[in-house]
């Protein structure tokens, strides 16, 4: 992996990037932060409806078509800004605890996104009536929403993944 | 007492020698800075768009507002707390900091764009709670309420590339050895930003 970094930072779009570290990096990261507060509001959103702490007078399927679609672009948003920010500095990216474990975290919160997408379009009267009363499904949409503030922690501690000590690969060289 | 033995004296407290001695503390303030500082933009934004008539327009902006603005002021405080101890750890730098005294001044001025809003548009909010969006006025201050946040987060993050925090033992900065192994000619420019937090 340090050697497909070390490879990535001589390729040009990196060195473009590098060139240009004074302003690039910090507008990609600050739009890369404007994704993450779009996701952060949409996934609280819909997770207060399942728990019944707002939008009470929208049905779920309402709620998710609001914020379903934020929600995408968002993650699509998040991806491009991220692909450019390992580009632009790959090895303090990609030689990290910090950054493989979110992108686990972040592979597991996408996925659940869709599959609850899919099944509520698929089952919505169920989903409606019985499956957002049900306590496990309530206590799903406060793991995932804890899922995001993980991905967070994990994505600023990318900048300091000494706090992992000898599970830092960058600790060990 | 003046301003430079007040900087002095916030950097000197316990709790900032405490922040800055530990090497997990400031790491996970910050984090939780971002926490706080995403669902204030991302719920703020639900709301600025339906007085913009972008998004849930369906909605009463009465019920929306009663079902939203109170998580954006816990996360408000969140931000305001982990923000200020963050501030504490090296006061004078970031006093000094022109990132710093930006956001300061846009967060003052997202306070008097939202009391314009309180004391004009809201009032009448009978009036209009149905509609798609708002009356011009409500609109104009939900555009600028967004351009405000989106650059105080811009200058946030500033902020952490133009300071630095001396007095916290740090590894060498990777990028360092990187461009040495490269041989990338220095240009003169400062080629890394100089804090750890970016």
């Amino acid at each position: 992996m340090k050697q497909f970094a070390l490879w990535l930072s001589t390729t040009s779009p990196s060195v473009y990037i590098q060139e240009h570290n004074t302003w690039a990096i910090p507008v990609i990261q600050s739009i890369h932060i404007v994704g993450i507060a779009l996701v952060m509001g949409s996934v609280l959103m819909i997770d207060l409806r399942i728990l019944g702490w707002a939008w009470v007078d929208q049905t779920l399927r309402q709620t998710t078509n609001r914020f379903g679609p934020w929600l995408t672009g968002a993650l699509w948003l998040l991806l491009v800004t991220g692909i450019l920010m390992v580009i632009g500095e790959p090895v303090r990216e990609l030689v990290t605890f910090s950054f493989w474990l979110k992108m686990a975290l972040v592979a597991i919160g996408a996925l659940v996104a869709v599959v609850f997408q899919r099944a509520l379009r698929r089952h919505e009267q169920h989903w409606e009536n019985t499956l957002v009363h049900n306590r496990s499904i309530k206590a799903l949409a406060i793991v995932t929403f804890l899922i995001w503030v993980c991905i967070i922690f994990l994505g600023r501690l990318i900048a300091y993944d000494h706090v992992w000590g000898s599970w830092s690969p960058s600790e060990r060289q | 007492m003046d301003i430079a033995s007040i900087l002095d004296w916030l950097q000197q407290t316990n709790l900032a020698v405490h922040i800055r001695d530990s090497l997990f503390a400031f790491p996970l303030i910050e984090s939780t800075h971002v926490i706080g500082l995403t669902l204030v933009f991302g719920t703020i934004a639900i709301i600025d768009l339906r007085l913009l008539g972008l998004a849930s327009t369906n909605r009463s902006f009465q019920r929306l507002a009663a079902d939203i603005l109170k998580w954006t002021w816990v996360a408000f405080a969140v931000s305001a707390a982990t923000g200020s101890l963050m501030f504490i750890t090296n006061a004078a730098v970031y006093y000094h900091n022109a990132y710093f005294r930006a956001k300061i001044a846009l967060l003052f001025l997202a306070a008097i764009n939202m009391l314009v809003f309180e004391l004009t548009t809201r009032r009448t909010v009978a009036q209009w709670d149905r509609d798609a969006s708002a009356p011009p006025l409500g609109r104009a201050v939900a555009a600028v309420s967004l351009i405000i946040w989106i650059s105080v987060i811009v200058t946030g993050r500033m902020i952490g590339f133009t300071t630095t925090r001396a007095s916290l033992a740090e590894p060498a900065p990777v990028e360092q050895n990187l461009e040495e192994l490269l041989g990338l000619p220095g240009d003169g420019a400062p080629s890394a930003p100089t804090d750890e937090s970016k």
